[in-house]
């Protein structure tokens, strides 16, 4: 997506539309809310905190907005914004661990640990994604994922940036970015692995649990 | 990432997890995501390759954590409604120009 800092095609309807910044901003919040909404749900996991970090996150961009150089899309800043306003406001999730994922944690230590469990043989992943189960299920894990790798599990693996871009994002190497992605995908196989279900969305009892 | 969907129904089971502990499993399971990603070399990439057709366990790992990104890439969210669009925008201004 280019740049569209010069833009003056916003609409002049509603709250603001006067102002200088307005017009501008307008065109920046219509072009990226819905991608910044996508990325806010995803790193919340629910409606209203990602309502909150769509608002704090356009906020921001709109206060610093003289101050965007145009030498990176508008999206990759909008998205820097966001992880950096996702970080401050520290909504807590319950029992979310904020700690450091080791390598040696997520050799399987038995049989059922090594395949996952659950009917995505000759399923595309969107098809095995209709079983809401499923869904649930790897919704979860990605919630319980410590803040610092889900961030990055979410912007490389459900927003498709390049290790390169979320570098640039997080300020941090390629190095440490594909370090974390590794061990968040490593988290989020083991919790899937250790879930029984079966082709109709039902959990199957006869299943081992951890 | 290698586009291939493998999946290993009930009847091939892996053999006892202790043979996934040795070293060279370690190594391997350290490098999957970068495998998965097409960020190694050839000869680090034969390395693995080789190592998985030499160790089930291995290559049944592999397939599960290539099917967990797939799942994770296709994973859809909701969309923001209209009305939502709006009330944030409303709110988004009212609240940059109180200050």
């Amino acid at each position: 997506m280019a740049a569209r800092k010069h833009s003056e095609s916003g609409s002049t309807d509603g709250h603001g539309a006067s102002s200088p910044t307005a017009r501008p901003f307008d065109q920046l919040y219509r072009d990226n809310v819905d991608v910044m909404y996508r990325f806010a749900y995803r790193l919340c996991g629910e409606a209203e905190a990602a309502k909150d970090l769509v608002q704090e996150t356009f906020l921001n961009a709109y206060r610093a907005y003289d101050r965007f150089r145009g030498d990176s899309q508008v999206s990759t800043w909008l998205y820097a914004i966001a992880s950096h306003a996702c970080q401050r406001m520290r909504r807590k999730r319950k029992g979310e661990p904020e700690r450091e994922l080791s390598l040696t944690e997520f050799i399987p230590t038995s049989e059922g640990e090594f395949s996952l469990q659950i009917p995505m043989e000759g399923l595309s992943p969107h098809e095995a994604l209709e079983n809401k189960e499923l869904r649930q299920i790897l919704d979860r894990a990605i919630a319980k994922l410590p803040r610092k790798y889900r961030m990055v599990l979410v912007l490389r693996d459900m927003e498709g940036l390049s290790a390169k871009e979320v570098g640039g994002i997080l300020g941090l190497n390629e190095r440490a970015i594909k370090s974390r992605l590794h061990r968040a995908r490593l988290f989020v196989r083991k919790e899937l692995s250790g879930k029984g279900l079966t082709v109709d969305g039902h959990e199957d009892v006869t299943t081992r649990h951890r | 990432m290698a586009d291939r969907v493998r999946t290993y129904p009930g009847t091939r089971k892996p053999t006892p997890h202790q043979g996934h502990r040795k070293r060279n499993c370690v190594k391997v399971l350290e490098r999957l995501s970068a495998y998965l990603d097409d960020e190694l070399s050839g000869d680090v990439c034969t390395e693995i390759r080789l190592h998985l057709g030499d160790c089930p366990n291995c290559e049944v790992f592999l397939d599960s954590l290539r099917q967990t990104v797939r799942l994770c890439q296709h994973r859809p969210s909701p969309p923001l409604s209209e009305k939502d669009r709006a009330a944030l925008r409303r709110q988004i201004l009212k609240a940059a120009e109180a200050v």
